[in-house]
């Protein structure tokens, strides 16, 4: 793989440097102990029963018959343990807000009776081996009486449509209200008076899982009243508190450990009913429990990013300038509303006259959550999708056209810096974009045909509070303590680099000590790209406060230490704080089998001052390989007449393996607005919302036909270009 | 709870007379070459086997022997061994192209010839547990349901299509399949073995109860005859063909005199085309002529409502099979 292009800053002492992770030799020796890995005394496992059906009410469960069963040691259901999940189902998808989870109307348990999905758990078991467990689940009767379902959004919203939860299937807002959430710029209408064109467009876009390689997985127990769990988190304090809000205990009371995990993309933020399940079983039966999802229990009883239906309206004047954008959009979330359900995008324009009204709604197909920018790459999809055909429609170049409706900076609104023109003129360049694109869309002779597309994004690189404590000792070794756990962007690394750079000593000196809340103090956790702003900038502030000890009382001798806190609150001072980034891609669609190719891939990215350039060009790849899956590959399919998923896993969602991933050239223009941790900004999200837009704005440009629902799939493109 | 036994046959004798055994006991009993499928269904529940008949400690049926006569292949080789044979890759190319593009290394590394010409439908309905034909219920649920994927020959009363790469090259080079019995030895031509939902929706082969596929024999090809297997899939790798061709031309100079051309991925069963097989006899291979050839392949088609794209993908992969292997 070839090393990032940078463009901007010199690297400082530590930061900027290509580093290895401090800890890769425990994680390719097998040393780095994973959440399975963990073996306690005692030790029993835990196996979840869950929906056959996708709604149903149940009548009756009987759980003699695996009771009996030799080596089962407990069975819990609805009945015995009616704990409410409260991050599983939360009214606005405000997951992280307590008064809003309190004040939810439509409470997830651990075990739900009615049944709303395939894959909705019924039960869980105990036994002293997997075995056992996996065959008690077959013992336990469940008498279902089958209720009617609806799996797509629209249709979920009809009057006559079977009703998830009492209130029909409108998903309510953190008011319990059912109101589509609604964002209004200027004045539409009047925009659109104003246009000479009016173009209206319906997009789709598929259900994919965040496929990361660990399923959930979960293991409990306690001493007195205090739960230990190790658990594959993405946020440490956020899965403790969530825990124990859920339990009925303090926070002191649930220490979680998290430190090496396979994976998450947003699938393991908070906490999970693996968690609660694996709690419950624990304090029943006074031994450790360890509950291990399977590859299916993961694609069906976890979440993914949800299905939407977009239906633009885009006025434009004969000279180019959008008059007036609009946009309907339906989110299927699932029977759980565990997130908002967003669909962004449009909000990367300047015009002045906007409105997006989004339906978040209950379906009975398996819930949608959290997965590497939630809203965005299926909402820049649609956005771009309808741009992009406008620019070709009007004659104008996608980018220019880009550049010249692009949000910039204004008097009321200004940003720490801005980079949008910038990453996009440069990937231009870079890509040599006049020469791949086609100016004619499918205009390539013969069935092999090319062509080039883009796409452009501003994404959150805000401020926050999160804390660290630095302490050294007479050996002048340095000890950090943050909060962090490692999804795959090597945080531990991170914030050792940030600490080292802070106190001006090399890498080598400084141990980090992370993943367990109860040797580290809060961190806003791995979600939001919000680690390395947020944890990193608390690390720095630490460090400025040991350094000040020092300054004051010099070194610590004997056995003496010195300690370093921050809980910093730092703020942009009312600027907008946005990373920036363009994507290009060139494709090659084989138009008689409907095959695409990807063959060239060009991300430009500011993302501030980059810590590490080796981890952050691999997040920007693998976000764009997750991209371009869900812009080619992935869904998941389901029976309409019988509501059952048809292609959870890997093998069926036809991931992208190594021989099918591009080389991606990463590009990183860096600067330093002044703000976060030596400039830092995001890097973490950015790299996904990009690709499926771009993809599709290629094979546009290659086939001459907009293809108006993700996955572009061969059976979808040929239906298209036959038709 | 489904008790699930064990037995590590030493050979093939052994292990059918193990498994007729097991039938005797009124259990199920599999023949396990890699285990790759096979297990996983077992553990899924879609496989009803109670008693794994494991091959992998049978020394026998696992070497590829060329001769003379032709290429005798044993039905525990694996499929690394089979596209590494230095007498298949130079006699019979499209066997080994086939047996490269199955899987994974990891799978071809330990997944034997056998196992894979035998291996169920990879249908969504059968994988995920429904009661449909293939699980001994009276139903396909693709008819009127997600038959992307489906057949667009053969098919009825099942819609499954055939998964195996191999087994189409096979056909069409028509080799001899030995099966192995409690009774004995019989010889089956390639093409027989298979059958067609029509005559058994259940299985996809005439294998009896406790019949394996032991050995198969492939005639050495005429002079002057080039083959290749022309697949189409979903990724470049891990997954099975959309569609696949075998293709085998016996030539003159450039005139065809003989053609063999057999589809994967399409039908329940290795689908030969007659009519272009025919077609192809006595002519020239130019650009209209496999234009035509790959026109004609698809006028039995019978597609469902959702597999129309495997008929414009049946016709370019015929064609473009016919005209690669005139150009090379």
């Amino acid at each position: 793989m070839t090393q990032p292009t940078r463009i901007g800053l010199e690297p400082l002492e530590t930061i900027g440097h290509d580093t290895a992770r401090i800890d890769a030799v425990e994680r390719v020796t097998g040393a780095a102990q994973y959440t399975r890995d963990f073996k306690l005394p005692g030790m029993v496992y835990a196996r979840v029963l869950r929906s056959p059906h996708p709604h149903a009410r149940i009548l009756s469960i009987d759980v003699s018959a695996a009771l009996a069963l030799p080596g089962v040691l407990d069975v819990i259901t609805n009945d015995t343990s009616p704990i409410v999940w409260g991050s599983g189902c939360v009214s606005g998808g405000r997951q992280y807000n307590d008064p809003i989870k309190d004040a939810t109307i439509h409470r997830r348990h651990i075990f739900n009776n009615p049944v709303r999905c395939v894959g909705d758990s019924v039960a869980a078991v105990a036994a002293t081996d997997r075995n056992i467990a996996e065959a008690a689940l077959e013992l336990i009767e469940v008498e279902y009486e089958e209720l009617p379902f609806v799996l797509e959004p629209e249709a979920a919203l009809a009057e006559d449509a079977p009703r998830i939860w009492p209130e029909g299937n409108m998903c309510p807002d953190s008011r319990n209200e059912f109101e589509p959430m609604t964002s209004r710029i200027g004045d539409v209408e009047a925009g659109f008076a104003e246009a000479d064109r009016i173009f209206e467009q319906r997009y789709e876009t598929g259900f994919v899982h965040n496929a990361q390689m660990e399923p959930r997985c979960a293991l409990a127990t306690w001493e007195g009243d205090k739960l230990t769990l190790y658990t594959p988190s993405q946020g440490i304090s956020n899965c403790r508190h969530d825990t124990a809000r859920d339990l009925g205990l303090q926070d002191h009371q649930v220490r979680i450990v998290a430190q090496y995990m396979g994976g998450g993309f947003g699938n393991k933020n908070q906490n999970q009913d693996a968690d609660l399940i694996a709690a419950e079983l624990s304090r029943r039966i006074g031994r450790p429990v360890m509950l291990e999802y399977t590859r299916r229990d993961d694609w069906l009883g976890v979440h993914g990013r949800w299905p939407t239906v977009q239906e633009y309206r885009v006025g434009v004047k004969n000279d180019g300038a959008v008059t007036a954008m609009q946009m309907r959009g339906y989110s299927g979330m699932g029977p759980y509303r565990k997130n908002s359900g967003g669909i962004s995008g449009m909000d990367y324009y300047a015009c002045p006259n906007r409105l997006r009204e989004i339906y978040p709604v209950y379906t009975n197909r398996t819930t949608s959550g959290n997965f590497r920018a939630p809203s965005d790459p299926h909402g820049v999809y649609g956005v771009e999708s309808i741009m992009d055909d406008i620019a070709y429609e009007m004659g104008i170049d996608p980018v220019d056209f880009a550049l010249r409706n692009m949000r910039r900076p204004t008097e009321e609104a200004q940003f720490t810096n801005y980079s949008l023109e910038e990453v996009i003129t440069t990937g231009a360049e870079q890509f040599d974009w006049q020469a791949r694109r086609r100016v004619q869309p499918g205009s390539d002779e013969g069935p092999l045909k090319r062509g080039a597309g883009f796409s452009f994004m501003m994404f959150r690189a805000g401020l926050g509070t999160s804390s660290a404590v630095v302490r050294v000792d007479s050996q002048g070794r340095y000890t950090l303590y943050v909060g962090v756990t490692d999804i795959g962007p090597g945080a531990k690394t991170t914030m050792g680099m940030i600490a080292a750079e802070a106190l001006g000593v090399p890498l080598e000196q400084v141990e980090v000590v992370w993943g367990d809340t109860d040797r580290t103090p809060y961190s806003v956790g791995e979600s939001g790209s919000r680690t390395t702003i947020m944890t990193g900038y608390a690390v720095v502030q630490a460090a400025e406060n040991l350094k000040r000890q020092i300054a004051d009382r010099g070194m610590p001798s004997g056995g003496d230490v010195l300690i370093g806190t921050a809980t910093p609150v730092p703020s942009t001072d009312g600027l907008i704080r946005q990373c920036f980034a363009a994507h290009f891609v060139e494709v090659e669609v084989d138009m008689r089998m409907g095959t695409t190719r990807v063959l060239k891939y060009t991300a430009v990215h500011e993302s501030g001052r980059i810590i590490n350039p080796t981890t952050a060009r691999d997040q920007i790849r693998g976000a764009a390989i997750q991209g371009i899956g869900q812009a080619l590959h992935e869904d998941l399919l389901y029976d309409p007449r019988n509501g059952q998923p048809l292609s959870p896993g890997y093998y069926r969602g036809r991931h992208l393996t190594h021989q099918d991933i591009p080389d991606i050239d990463v590009t990183f223009i860096e600067t330093d607005d002044g703000y976060g941790p030596f400039g830092a900004k995001t890097a973490g999200e950015s790299g996904i919302i990009l690709a499926p837009a771009a993809v599709a704005n290629a094979v546009a440009n290659a086939t001459g036909t907009r293809m108006r629902s993700l996955p572009i799939t061969r059976d979808k493109l040929l239906r298209e270009v036959s038709a | 709870m489904r008790a699930l036994s064990n037995h590590n046959a030493s050979s093939i004798a052994g292990a059918v007379q193990a498994a007729a055994r097991a039938r005797a006991e009124g259990r199920i009993p599999a023949f396990s070459g890699g285990g790759t499928d096979l297990l996983q269904q077992v553990k899924d529940g879609t496989d009803p086997a109670d008693v794994i008949i494991n091959l992998r400690t049978v020394d026998e049926a696992r070497e590829i022997e060329a001769g003379a006569s032709g290429i005798s292949i044993g039905g525990l080789a694996t499929l690394t061994r089979l596209m590494d044979d230095a007498a298949v890759r130079a006699r019979l190319p499209a066997l080994a192209q086939a047996a490269e593009s199955v899987g994974t290394p990891q799978i071809r590394n330990v997944a034997t010839v056998a196992g894979n010409m035998t291996q169920r439908p990879w249908c969504w309905y059968y994988r995920n547990g429904f009661h449909c034909f293939k699980s001994g219920g009276d139903e396909c649920f693709s008819v009127n349901g997600e038959n992307g994927q489906h057949a667009i020959f053969g098919g009825g009363p099942s819609f499954i299509v055939h998964p195996s790469d191999i087994a189409p090259v096979l056909v069409a080079f028509e080799a001899i399949f030995q099966l192995a019995g409690p009774d004995g030895e019989r010889e089956v031509p390639a093409a027989e073995f298979f059958v067609l939902p029509r005559v058994d929706p259940v299985k996809e082969n005439v294998l009896g109860d406790a019949e394996m596929l032991a050995r198969i024999l492939v005639p050495s090809p005429a002079e002057n005859t080039v083959s290749s297997y022309y697949k189409v899939m979903d990724r470049a790798a891990w997954t099975h063909a959309e569609i696949g061709v075998a293709t085998v031309i016996q030539r003159d100079g450039n005139a065809v005199t003989d053609a063999r051309v057999v589809l994967s991925g399409v039908a329940p069963i290795p689908w030969r085309l007659r009519a272009v097989e025919e077609f192809l006899a006595g002519r020239q291979i130019t650009t209209e002529v496999a234009q035509e050839a790959g026109e004609m392949s698809i006028s039995d088609a019978q597609p469902l409502a959702k597999n129309r794209h495997k008929l414009p993908m049946t016709s370019a992969a015929v064609e473009r099979s016919i005209m690669e292997l005139a150009a090379g």
